[in-house]
């Protein structure tokens, strides 16, 4: 063979070893694209963990033909229910969500069956949730299949709610587009509990702000750490920690965070709420039941939604107030509902409570904001 | 004539507009427009300097836009670089195939599927007027360390400069995989050569460093206030995702749009390009130089780019190496079409042609299938909203708008954090985790998402009162981060949401703005180089260079006799 040959021998070896090697041994941008195994080319998997992670990396990468077909229990429900219970039925967080990441724990195995916990880490437009499931792995000739314990969605049956809501309605002199020069006094509003701590990542800045006015409110809040020279330290605003819309009367706790300071280099801080009148209404209602505490360990607050109003409400954000035995307010935390709160049909919620905190806790509060799909305006 | 016939009539339909960069270009050239000796651009990232990025085809297109405005300006630009590439790429396969085969590389590169993939799809305007001006360079540059031409290393370095004005990275990356070769190319001619027209590879070395010397000098210079912003303000950001660095097997959909669509017919070509480029001793750094672009261009697809480029690896998009890989194995090309058209005749005529076209039109036709923008929509009424009634005092961010984000900023006076150059931002909120333009945050997941969040936490420090919406995926974050919707415009598809208290805005990053004399230098040399280069390139040059026109091309007899084989 002369050179020539050779070189181009060589040269398409090579290439088809690297080719080889780059799709059995991918580096990682080409991993995360394939959504975190190897993408199109997966082979029947030998383990249950390899089902489970094969199943993870379908729904990453929304492969949703290929993550039913593996199911071993796709018999018992349609492909829509499948894609339904990980997307939601109504439109909610879950409907755009992108999956960031999973994990599978396995609990047992024998050997023809598997029981596993998925862990699922999505993504949403207001932050990241978790989905957690248990899963059963079957065994099937030389390959594992995972059996999906799919959640069915809850029909309610055909009845009339009758709505006597209170609301209110604002007529402005302008062209209303610049909704915060308003021709009228602002609602009366009042902080009236304020309590900073020093955490691991810097300063929370908690408390809670009532609306004393008559009308609603839209409210926020803003806090300044001032060091000992008086300089401004820094200086942030409760986003989404509140709720925003106060109806008359109504009080929201709040968070404001200040990452990466400290306590003791702060001599005071200056708060400035803030309120617009708005349009406003008491719809739609939502009930907080079953509300309990779970002492430490793994303290947390947990309670069921349920969406009083004939409507379906498609996030829902809730904000707890835990208060010690004096009643000081002493942690403020918050949870976004990841399922659409259809009528009549509770959703669980579930907050966690920090361990030093959760031994002090003696009372607690909770508020729910809610955001329907066309309603903002 | 070729190049004009086919991409003329796509200029006038303004086509590239579709692409994912052209109005990215453009709004760097609306500033040069009205302010060429002033580069800091507040409309973008509450204020950047357009020093981050080479400015020379943008001020080609500011400059033209006195005439025909900015749309048609970018296009007249783009059309003269393609117009360029064809004859950089006959005079760069000179280097290496007789002129019958040099024309067909030539011919061929206006059918390129990668040159209109990047035109039409990518819309990267700097690596496509860059790339024929150093294609141009490359013939000085071998003249020069062949037969030690004075005027050939002031062509060379002159065209090389204005190179690297036009798109810095072409040229970095460009000397390894297009001027290692034609040096190869001068140590073997030297060697086969009679004694009298041999240069030594002592002097090949010392005319390399002093060429390298003498540009790298030029550039330093050229290019100052970018040198001086890299290095006060070093790179520093969580690398941005870009699926040009997936597995083109383990990720088809990226395979065929990173490599299907650009290389089109080309991929039925390669094993004959790497048959007959190992084949011919002469064409071996060519096919080399052509193999190493086309392994870093295949993007996570092989270790190769990840392993060479370390950390750059997830810098870069790789597209632009496949351009390269393609420009590089054109010489070979059109020697592997003088064979098979000397063999079939009017039937390897009519399959290339067939071929060619097809590629072309695949790759221009992407631009519509897979385009930039799910859905094309005028940004005008948005641009209105923001201008009227002192809207513009305060900064705005869009969302679900695109490469539209670029337009606007041309028609609007308002000014924004968010930003399309990604290199150019300075802002925490921005570079910290790994999210491109918060006007996309979606399609970059928990990065962008995280990106956007940290933007609306801190609106106020940046005067950031409006959010104009175009995707209401995006509804709830705003809804519970208190931002409320104000105004709804396009017959509804776009919705304005403000944010109550928000201070004015007030002009911000003051201390990254570049001195006056920098942007002197900015409006000047850049530009002035490419004048140089058009004056100097007239200059007259006896011809002694490369393939000589009697070499003409290898028969195929001769090719498998190994007449001149190894």
């Amino acid at each position: 063979m002369n050179k020539g040959r050779l070189l181009a021998a060589g040269i398409a070896v090579a290439t088809l070893l690297l080719l080889v090697i780059g799709t059995m041994w991918p580096v990682t941008s080409a991993v995360a694209y394939a959504g975190g195994g190897q993408g199109d080319l997966l082979v029947a998997p030998s383990t249950p963990e390899a089902a489970a992670n094969d199943l993870g990396t379908q729904i990453r990468l929304h492969a949703w033909d290929k993550a039913y077909s593996s199911l071993a229990n796709k018999a018992e429900f349609t492909q829509d229910q499948f894609i339904h219970d990980l997307t939601g039925y109504a439109l909610s967080l879950r409907t755009y969500a992108t999956l960031d990441g999973f994990e599978v724990q396995p609990l047992h195995q024998t050997a023809n069956d598997a029981d596993m916990i998925m862990k699922l880490r999505w993504s949403t437009v207001v932050g990241t949730f978790e989905d957690k499931r248990n899963v059963h792995a079957t065994r099937s000739g030389d390959h594992w299949a995972v059996n999906w314990p799919i959640v069915p969605e809850q029909h309610v049956p055909p009845q009339v709610i009758p709505v006597n809501y209170l609301r209110w309605d604002v007529i402005t002199s302008g062209s209303g587009d610049d909704w915060g020069a308003q021709d009228v006094e602002a609602p009366h509003v009042r902080i009236v509990d304020m309590h900073p701590v020093n955490r691991a990542d810097g300063v929370v800045v908690m408390g809670e702000l009532l609306n004393e006015d008559v009308i609603p409110a839209y409210v926020s809040v803003r806090s300044t750490l001032l060091a000992k020279n008086g300089s401004v330290l820094d200086s942030e605003g409760s986003f989404d920690m509140i709720s925003h819309t106060l109806l008359p009367k109504q009080v929201t706790p709040f968070v404001i965070r200040f990452p990466g300071v400290d306590l003791s280099d702060v001599a005071s801080i200056r708060m400035q709420p803030l309120s617009v009148l708005v349009s406003a209404s008491a719809d739609p209602v939502i009930e907080v039941l079953n509300q309990q505490y779970n002492a430490p360990p793994g303290a947390s607050l947990t309670g069921q939604l349920s969406n009083q109003s004939g409507q379906t409400v498609n996030v829902a954000h809730v904000i707890s107030s835990f208060y010690d035995k004096n009643g000081q307010l002493i942690w403020v935390a918050g949870q976004y509902i990841d399922r659409a709160l259809q009528p009549q049909t509770p959703v669980d919620f579930h907050i966690s409570v920090p361990e030093d905190i959760a031994r002090n806790v003696n009372t607690e509060r909770t508020v729910v904001s809610t955001y329907v799909l066309g309603g903002s305006l | 004539m070729a190049a004009v016939a086919i991409h003329l009539p796509l200029m006038l339909m303004q086509l590239p507009l579709k692409s994912y960069d052209t109005n990215f270009h453009i709004f760097f050239a609306s500033h040069y427009v009205h302010h060429w000796f002033d580069p800091w651009n507040p409309k973008w990232f509450a204020g950047f300097s357009q020093t981050t990025y080479p400015p020379l085809p943008q001020q080609w297109v500011a400059l033209v836009s006195w005439v025909c405005g900015l749309n048609m300006a970018y296009m007249a630009v783009q059309l003269a670089a393609i117009l360029l590439l064809a004859i950089g790429v006959y005079r760069f396969s000179r280097l290496w195939v007789g002129p019958r085969a040099a024309s067909y590389a030539a011919l061929a590169s206006v059918f390129l599927g990668n040159e209109s993939f990047l035109v039409y799809s990518a819309g990267q305007l700097s690596t496509t007027f860059a790339a024929p001006i150093y294609l141009n360079a490359l013939p000085f540059f071998f003249d020069w360390l062949r037969y030690g031409k004075w005027r050939s290393l002031l062509k060379a370095s002159v065209l090389l400069v204005a190179a690297a004005a036009a798109h810095h990275a072409t040229l970095i990356f460009g000397s390894a995989f297009f001027a290692l070769p034609v040096i190869a190319l001068v140590l073997m001619e030297s060697s086969e050569s009679e004694s009298d027209e041999k240069t030594s590879v002592q002097a090949v070395i010392a005319r390399t460093v002093m060429l390298t010397v003498l540009v790298g000098a030029a550039i330093a210079v050229v290019l100052l206030p970018y040198w001086i912003g890299l290095i006060r303000y070093p790179i520093t950001q969580t690398p941005i995702p870009h699926p040009s660095r997936a597995s083109y097997i383990l990720s088809p959909q990226w395979g065929l749009n990173y490599f299907i669509v650009p290389y089109g017919a080309l991929i039925l070509a390669l094993p004959f390009i790497v048959i007959r480029g190992a084949a011919v001793t002469r064409l071996r750094p060519l096919l080399l130089g052509f193999w190493v672009a086309f392994l870093v261009g295949l993007g996570g697809t092989t270790p190769v780019g990840k392993v060479l480029l370390g950390r750059a690896f997830e810098v870069l998009t790789f597209e632009r190496f496949s351009y390269w890989a393609a420009l590089l194995a054109l010489p070979i090309l059109g020697l592997v079409l003088v064979e098979f058209i000397d063999r079939f005749r009017l039937k390897a005529a009519i399959a290339t042609a067939l071929l060619a076209a097809s590629t072309c039109a695949l790759a221009v036709a992407w631009s519509s299938i897979r385009p930039a923008d799910a859905a094309n929509f005028d940004v005008a009424s948005v641009a209105l909203w923001l201008n009227r009634d002192g809207h513009d005092r305060f900064r705005y961010v869009t969302l679900g708008f695109g490469s539209k984000l670029s337009r606007l900023a041309i028609m609007t006076d308002a000014t924004s954090v968010d930003g399309e150059s990604n290199s150019s931002r300075m802002l925490p909120e921005l570079t910290k985790f790994g999210g491109a333009a918060l006007t996309s945050s979606k399609y970059f997941a928990k990065p962008g998402l995280d990106s956007l969040r940290a933007m609306l936490a801190h609106a106020d420090r940046y005067g950031l009162k409006w959010v104009i919406v175009r995707d209401s995926y995006y509804d709830p974050l705003l809804y519970f981060a208190g931002w409320r919707q104000v105004d709804e415009l396009d017959d509804k598809t776009i919705t304005v949401w403000g944010k109550d208290g928000v201070p004015p805005a007030t002009p911000m990053n003051a201390s990254q703005m570049p001195p006056h004399w920098q942007g002197v230098l900015w409006g000047t040399l850049p530009f002035g180089f490419s004048i140089l280069a058009l004056l100097v390139i007239f200059l007259p040059e006896e011809r002694t260079r490369g393939f000589r026109d009697d070499d003409v091309s290898l028969s195929r007899e001769q090719a498998l006799n190994g007449e001149v084989l190894s």
